[in-house]
């Protein structure tokens, strides 16, 4: 095991014990499930809806290069620049040239996982500029000094209570503030920051080819201000977030609504396409949109695996995750949490260190269902597993008790001698030690005396014979003891 | 960085020449129901979303000393950075979702319909459209290849879910969105 792997694993085990975490989670996801459930109502067909935003993202992705080159050249057209960076050290370098030729002192920054991915507030930082996180739930973050714990709800994992005792430290707010007071706490102290920053740095949602324009989805109007009030603007993307054309939002916002917040659509749609032009009052003199592989085409060349780059960003998967429910986001120590995470990041940051993630999941398959670009998540984990085990990344004991496993249940006569040294194993507090890491927090039931295969020889058989029958006095169909 | 731009591109060139396994068509059918009455949904969907639609027009303005306006109907007084009431036109109201087009030029710039505490939209009866793929087609026909630097549709006022998921309006843009709708 990596010392990552082994982090997890013992990250992972005190999160799924802990049952303040589950119960923040489980009602943060409850309301979500909600919300969702109404939103996806209002669609006609849903299914369909996920059918024709994975054709859209199919397409877009298997001809990404014409797309790209169609959303540089609008962008240049409509007095944009593009930038292109092959990874994160690139993508954080640019961003610096332009704050120093800029005279950059303080940027404000709206909600972007693809800021995350590349750590650009520690190179901000570093450099002597000042990075402020806009979205509330982004701004608790940055105040905590930690990671965004969700891609969607930056702070699922903390209470009202938890974020009132922060306020009260920092900001002298009563410890018992409503969640109002909190929110307008935030607000007044961010709005300094707007009105005073050099730069404002957003994500994109979308990068949109026929028109040369990025869309940005917000609740808060942060990324309204960011895009509003200082004098450059740089959109950061992962190249894998182009669609063709400006109609598809009447197809993505929505259902990206639906998935994210389930909202029908979230307060602030925006669209960017440029600076300020010749006759408007305000924005940016410049604007520059960074396109980011870090490993995207990797993921590209890789026709199997090609679809997890039709990702929009949703969360959808990590809130249905059973996996993520019990281990919590913080856990996987990772930009990208959940299944997509435990997909992409292999993939992305390497599997010898991060193979493990794909081994954390039931395959219950719950991810692809709510896709809404109808990726196949689990089968990736599988192939993640599959590309492991090949290149020997996965777990040396595991290998061996699956090889044991396979000798076993290739003879019936060992199968029968494995299940009798099991049973017996069993009743004789074996477990004791053999199955300690599950009977550390959950009860093994008793072995029965005797297998299911001497059962069905001695009574099942019979009975089921008997069952059968259309009489009504037929033997009752006895339980396996 | 052209370097980079050739190298990633070049990439991408490769890798595509794998072909990958194609999904199943989507059937052409509609996704959303058809919206019927216009007027009627979109007062719904808008009062839904905490939207405020106002009829005394002088009766609202009058509590509002410092007004910053994008439109003749309505006398602007103040900046944006003073106003606590921002008044904008729009380009359309969308019925399906109680949404409010807007784009620079409708709305004043980009600052006017997000940084004042209230925003007040002024709109005709006649700018309400079914839905969404209607907005972007509209939008498309006024503007495409001159385009507004910035064009938002907006659904509701500021708000946030951040902490516990308990609504909260008024986040970072306005506490309040208010219609006059002009017959």
């Amino acid at each position: 095991m990596t010392p990552t792997a082994q982090q997890f694993s013992q990250a992972a085990a005190a999160k799924a014990v802990d049952l303040r975490h589950r119960a923040i989670i489980q009602k943060n996801i409850a309301s979500y499930d909600v919300a969702v459930t109404r939103s996806r109502d209002r669609f006609s067909d849903w299914q369909n809806a996920r059918s024709k935003a994975a054709a859209i993202k199919w397409e877009t992705i298997n001809h990404l290069d014409r797309y790209l080159e169609e959303f540089e050249r609008n962008i240049l057209a409509n007095g944009g620049h593009v930038h292109w960076a092959e990874d994160a050290e690139q993508a954080r370098q640019i961003v610096l040239t332009l704050a120093q030729q800029h005279g950059v002192r303080k940027v404000v920054k709206a909600k972007s996982m693809t800021t995350e991915e590349i750590h650009l507030n520690d190179a901000l930082t570093a450099a002597g500029i000042q990075p402020v996180e806009t979205d509330l739930g982004e701004y608790i973050c940055q105040l905590r000094n930690e990671p965004p714990y969700h891609i969607v709800t930056p702070v699922m994992h903390l209470s009202k209570a938890d974020i009132g005792k922060l306020f009260h430290e920092r900001f002298g707010t009563p410890p018992d503030a409503p969640a109002e007071e909190l929110t307008m706490v935030a607000r007044r102290q961010l709005r300094q920051d707007f009105l005073s920053a050099d730069m404002g740095i957003t994500g994109a949602n979308f990068l949109i080819a026929d028109s040369g324009m990025i869309a940005l989805t917000t609740n808060e109007g942060n990324g309204r201000l960011t895009v509003s009030l200082p004098r450059i603007h740089v959109a950061i993307a992962g190249l894998e977030k182009v669609i063709p054309r400006l109609s598809d939002l009447g197809l993505f916002w929505p259902v990206l609504c639906a998935s994210g917040t389930g909202q029908a659509l979230t307060s602030y749609s925006t669209l960017v396409g440029g600076p300020r032009r010749d006759g408007e009052v305000d924005g940016p003199s410049e604007f520059h949109v960074i396109l980011l592989d870090n490993g995207r085409t990797k993921l590209l060349a890789n026709p199997e695996m090609r679809d997890v780059l039709h990702c929009i960003r949703c969360g959808a998967c990590l809130n249905t995750c059973p996996v993520y429910k019990t281990i919590g986001g913080h856990t996987y120590a990772t930009t990208y949490q959940g299944p997509i995470g435990s997909v992409l990041t292999p993939r992305l940051r390497g599997a010898e260190e991060w193979s493990h993630l794909s081994f954390a999941s039931s395959l219950c398959g719950s991810c692809t269902d709510v896709c809404p670009v109808r990726i196949d998540l689990h089968h990736h984990l599988l192939h993640n597993r599959r590309d492991a085990i090949a290149s020997k990344f996965d777990n040396p004991i595991q290998r061996i008790a699956f090889k044991l496993w396979l000798w076993t249940v290739q003879s019936p006569a060992r199968y029968v001698a494995a299940g009798a040294i099991a049973r017996l194993g069993l009743r004789l507090g074996f477990t004791n030690w053999f199955a300690k890491p599950w009977t550390a927090t959950r009860d093994l039931p008793t072995a029965p005396r005797q297998s299911f295969r001497n059962w069905w020889e001695k009574v099942g058989q019979a009975s089921r014979l008997s069952d059968v029958k259309p009489s009504t006095g037929g033997t009752p169909v006895q339980h396996h003891p | 960085m052209n370097s980079a731009r050739e190298h990633i591109l070049g990439r991408v060139r490769t890798a595509l020449r794998v072909p990958a396994k194609t999904p199943a068509a989507p059937s052409a059918a509609p996704i959303f129901p058809p919206v019927t009455d216009l007027e009627t949904r979109f007062r719904e969907e808008f009062s839904g979303l905490k939207g405020e639609i106002i009829t005394d027009l002088p009766a609202f303005l009058s509590a509002f000393p410092n007004i910053a306006s994008a439109v003749p109907q309505v006398a602007g007084n103040a900046t944006v950075q003073q106003a606590d009431l921002g008044v904008t036109g729009c380009d359309c109201l969308i019925a399906r979702t109680g949404s409010v087009a807007v784009c620079t030029r409708s709305a004043g710039g980009r600052a006017l319909s997000v940084l004042p505490p209230v925003h007040l939209v002024i709109a005709r009866r006649d700018q309400i459209v079914a839905d969404l793929p209607a907005a972007l087609a509209l939008w498309q026909q006024r503007y495409d290849r001159h385009w507004p630097s910035n064009l938002c549709v907006i659904t509701g006022a500021s708000r946030t879910g951040d902490i516990e998921k308990i609504l909260v309006m008024g986040a970072h843009g306005p506490k309040r969105l208010v219609l006059y709708l002009e017959s």
